[in-house]
């Protein structure tokens, strides 16, 4: 069998620069998954509907089963191990949100809906109602029926509004 | 109580293995990797029904990179699986019954190569026309496609008493419906897969998910032709089941290659051979009559239950007893004739699902409730209270049950609640246009929980204080999401007054824990208690009379508590564990302690059995949970679209132990019973999926779902009730559907008998005939 064609692949993922020898076909979960054991993201549907691959690309949120590499070359990648508190050992607000409302059952789709979480409130901190079931109806989530993870976006937004309006 | 967040105080426990799931450090066992790791793959009939001609794999073998070609020839041991009845080949052979079988299995360095040794492999089939429903596989002439027989009937249940002619003829009231009800998905979100590593004495190492490690233990011992000790099987966590991952589904392969190749092989089933492959919630059809006298008072009830079971057996059987049992409701009718057939087609393979053919059985039962009531002109919650069975009567196969109020307490809570209130006053709202309906309905169930009578349902537990001075309990429970760990921890600090640091929770591992029965049917947390309850005595009786030779203190004076034991005037049961008094410490810690005597001294076990009815009814259940689900549902007339706007969760299980998992699994199964009532059906055509991912099979979104789910739960169980906290992993998926087709009546006047709901049925012409002076604007 002959080799699929492959050269150097350079991303910033986490914050730091990553270059791998892989072919220019290899999806991003799968450049992430088994190349950079970064198994916080999930493969779940791989057709782009369930969300639980989701990633961060330049701040915007992507399937990255549909993302290949070359798409994605020279780009900045965030996965859920990138998401940090502001201290070190503290969970980032949204995802100790998460823990707090009990908005994950077997975990497997949290990584994907906390980083289409991010990125919904990174665009618009005071999102309404129908803002966040927007922004978070491409991640899938079959044990919670979704609201521990509304009650979790919900505290996010809350928390902010408070400290912000705190002189 | 209204169950949330505020009302559970400090009762709301964190989840220890929240942080490693938020973060996604926590490694599942489709996440493993091992350094000299190859890939298996699997290749499935292009058939639904064909006899297998030639398989010739010397391609596949020859090609570069490819370390193992695996046919039906290569089974040591029984090349059948299947967790009551083994009659799934591992590989087939001759004749392929359904799109899921599997002829062969390759390992390969990379997926990509063992999906092109796929390929390579050569089969030659005779196509035989499938058998696509229980019609066709019952019709005179079928092939049957098991040897067993008669016919392709895999199993057969009937209830009948009384005089069902006779009480018909004395009705004055019948009503005759047929239920459908679809092939539901089990769409957990991490498929199927793991790691299967040989070690260097020659055991084998599982790292797969099931829901029963011991029971997996034993089929692949079966399979290898090996001793059950030879395997380990790791299963914990699990990224969803749901029911789905209790047969076995990659480890017959992942194992074989394994042990062929003398490497660590990792198996992982894209979804689309998922869907293929798995398992699926039982389609079934059910005609019901049911009849009533003048009063309203049902006197007879005639039912018919037709499952599809697939090709292979799995649980076909036991959840066709399930739903046997389930189609009578929480009802008293005197005369009763039911019969259920399951058949075996050559279509994708049901199996065990949340709720375990009581959903379908709900959903039918209460439609005729409705019914019923409409035709008496009566209020349908009143309706189903004159027919209620009393909480002395026998359970539906006449066998005895555990008396409560748990019936009663639902309905009336349920009768009280605003969001039902709202049924007799159907919400107009002025603002809506004129082809937007709303309504609300209702529904009731009781649901059986462990396996029933005559089916073997072990339990048990181990409770020690390990060498590194924790509590350790070990459990063969798995955690799937549902909250065991947390649940335990709840259930350890409630009974020792420890903190969570002083613990250490074992389960899913073979090697490490005793065998304690499987989660599933609803029984882990009942299960857990129960063995707790035994083992806590005799465990805390040896660590106080060890404290008191070690302090000098008698031990009746003496407590356990945060860190080891506490003198019980610094440390009373009443001070919070996370209180202790000021200025108090421990007096003997748990380390300390552990370090006194054998280790063996410190381990306590237990073994019992789930109860069940006293009465030789197989199947039958002893313990029930209780709910009352309503709904209200608004339909779009034009697009035919249902939306669930409100609903309520009434369900009656003994005490909240673990108030966040309690809210989760009624969320979660009341969201899932909405997929199963509005959107999902795994469509088969000629007996192939043409539903084969999530973009076309749709589960509930966040979009989908009512944001205003409330739950209440109901506490109180008899005074000294020796089976404490009943498991709620069921009950809130089982009575949802019947709620919402309640509500659409109420909505539209159109009465639904088939699951998902068809939308052409809510569509309410767009012209109106013109009238002589009527304005068509």
């Amino acid at each position: 069998m002959t080799e699929p064609l492959s050269n150097f692949w350079t991303a910033v993922v986490n914050g730091e620069k990553k270059q791998l020898h892989i072919a220019q076909t290899t999806r991003l979960v799968d450049v992430l998954r088994s190349h950079l054991n970064l198994t916080g993201t999930k493969v779940s549907c791989e057709v782009g509907r369930c969300g639980a691959c989701m990633v961060l690309m330049n701040g915007e949120p992507v399937n990255s089963c549909l993302v290949m590499a070359y798409q994605c070359a020279g780009s900045e990648i965030t996965t859920i191990e990138g998401l940090l508190g502001e201290k070190e050992g503290e969970l980032h607000p949204i995802q100790q949100a998460f823990v707090e409302e009990g908005g994950f059952q077997c975990g497997y789709c949290t990584p994907g809906m906390v980083i289409s979480t991010k990125a919904l409130l990174d665009r618009n901190p005071q999102p309404s109602q129908e803002q966040i079931e927007t922004g978070l109806c491409g991640n899938l989530c079959r044990c919670t029926g979704y609201g521990g993870i509304l009650r979790a976006v919900n505290k996010v937004i809350d928390e902010r509004d408070r400290v912000g309006s705190t002189p | 109580m209204l169950l949330n967040r505020n009302s559970s105080g400090k009762r709301w426990h964190l989840r220890p293995d929240g942080v490693g799931k938020v973060t996604g450090q926590l490694q599942y066992l489709t996440d493993m990797t091992l350094p000299d790791m190859i890939h298996g793959r699997v290749l499935r009939s292009s058939y639904p029904y064909a006899r297998i001609l030639s398989i010739d794999i010397t391609g596949a073998e020859a090609m570069e990179g490819v370390f193992a070609v695996l046919t039906s020839k290569d089974v040591p041991g029984l090349n059948l699986f299947g967790i009551a009845t083994p009659d799934q080949p591992v590989f087939c052979e001759d004749v392929v019954r359904y799109i899921g079988d599997a002829i062969a299995a390759v390992a390969a360095d990379s997926p990509e190569r063992a999906a092109l040794a796929l390929d390579a492999i050569r089969i030659e089939y005779e196509e035989w026309t499938p058998l696509d429903s229980p019609e066709a596989a019952m019709a005179p002439g079928a092939p049957e496609l098991h040897e067993h027989g008669p016919g392709n009937v895999l199993h057969r249940t009937e209830i009948k008493r009384g005089n069902v002619e006779e009480g018909f003829a004395a009705c004055e009231h019948i009503v005759s419906e047929t239920y459908y009800t679809p092939r539901q998905m089990h769409a957990y979100m991490e498929t199927e897969g793991g790691l299967f590593v040989p070690d260097e004495n020659g055991r084998l190492h599982v790292y797969a998910a099931t829901q029963h490690g011991y029971k997996d233990r034993m089929q692949l011992a079966r399979i290898i032709g090996c001793s059950e000790e030879d395997i380990r099987v790791i299963s914990s966590p699990i990224g969803g089941s749901f029911g789905g991952k209790d047969e076995l589904n990659v480890q017959p392969y992942g194992a074989l290659l394994a042990l062929r190749c003398g490497r660590p092989v990792k198996m992982h089933n894209s979804r689309k051979e998922s869907v293929r492959a798995g398992l699926k919630r039982h389609p079934m059809k059910i005609e019901m009559q049911t009849g009533i006298s003048r009063e309203g008072m049902i006197q007879a009830h005639r039912v018919r239950i037709t499952a599809d079971t697939g090709a292979y057996a799995t649980l076909g059987a036991p959840v066709l007893n399930f739903c046997t049992e389930h189609c009578l409701g929480p009802y008293s009718i005197p005369n009763v004739d039911v019969e259920g057939v399951s058949v075996y087609t050559n279509n994708g393979v049901s199996g065990e699902f949340r709720g375990f053919g009581g959903n379908q059985a709900i959903f039918a039962i209460e439609g005729q409730m409705d019914r019923l009531a409409e035709i008496m002109n009566m209020d349908p919650w009143e309706f189903r209270r004159r027919n209620m069975r009393e909480k002395s009567d026998p359970g539906p196969l006449n066998q005895r049950i555990l008396v409560t109020d748990g019936l009663s307490q639902v309905w009336e809570a349920m009768d009280r609640s605003e969001l039902w209130q709202k049924h007799l006053h159907p919400p107009a709202d002025p603002a809506l246009p004129p082809w937007i309906k709303r309504g609300v309905g209702a529904a009731i169930a009781m649901h059986g929980a462990g396996l029933g009578y005559g089916i073997p349902d072990p339990a048990g537990g181990r409770l020690s204080l390990n060498a590194e001075g924790k509590i350790e309990v070990a459990f063969s429970y798995e955690e799937f999401g549902q909250g065991l760990i947390a649940t335990l921890e709840m259930m350890l600090c409630d009974l020792f007054h420890c903190s969570t640091s002083d613990l250490s929770i074992i389960i899913g591992d073979t090697d490490r824990v005793p065998h304690s029965g499987s989660s599933t049917a609803s029984r882990s947390t009942t299960m857990a208690w129960m063995a707790l309850q035994r083992l806590q005595a005799p465990f805390r009786s040896k660590i106080l009379s060890v404290a008191s030779t070690l302090s000098g203190i008698p031990a009746d004076e003496l407590i356990t508590g945060i860190e080891g034991v506490w003198r019980k005037d610094q440390l009373s049961p009443e001070v919070t564990a996370n209180e202790p008094t000021m200025n108090s410490k421990v007096l003997v810690s748990y380390v300390d302690l552990a370090k006194h005597g054998e280790a063996e001294e410190w381990i306590f076990d237990t073994q019992f059995e789930y109860p069940t009815t006293p009465d030789n009814v197989v199947g039958g259940h002893y313990l029930y949970t209780y709910a009352a689900v309503a709904a209200e549902v608004e339909v779009n007339t034009l697009t035919g679209e249902a939306k669930l706007l409100d609903t309520r969760h009434v369900v009656a299980a003994g005490p909240v132990i673990n108030p966040m998992g309690f809210i989760g699994q009624i969320e979660g199964g009341s969201v899932m019973a909405l997929g199963f009532t509005l959107t999902e059906d795994a469509v088969m055509q000629d007996s192939r999926y043409t539903t084969t991912n999530l973009d076309t099979y749709l589960i509930p979104t966040i979009r989908d779902i009512h944001t205003n789910l409330e739950v209440e739960a109901i506490e109180d169980l008899p005074e000294g009730d020796p089976f404490g906290p009943r498991g709620i992993g069921e009950i809130g998926s089982v009575a949802l559907a019947p709620a919402i087709t309640a509500a659409i009546h109420q909505a539209t006047g159109v009465w639904v008998n088939r699951l998902p709901v068809p939308r052409d049925q809510l569509i309410k012409p767009l012209s109106v005939s013109l009238q002589e002076g009527v304005s068509s604007s």
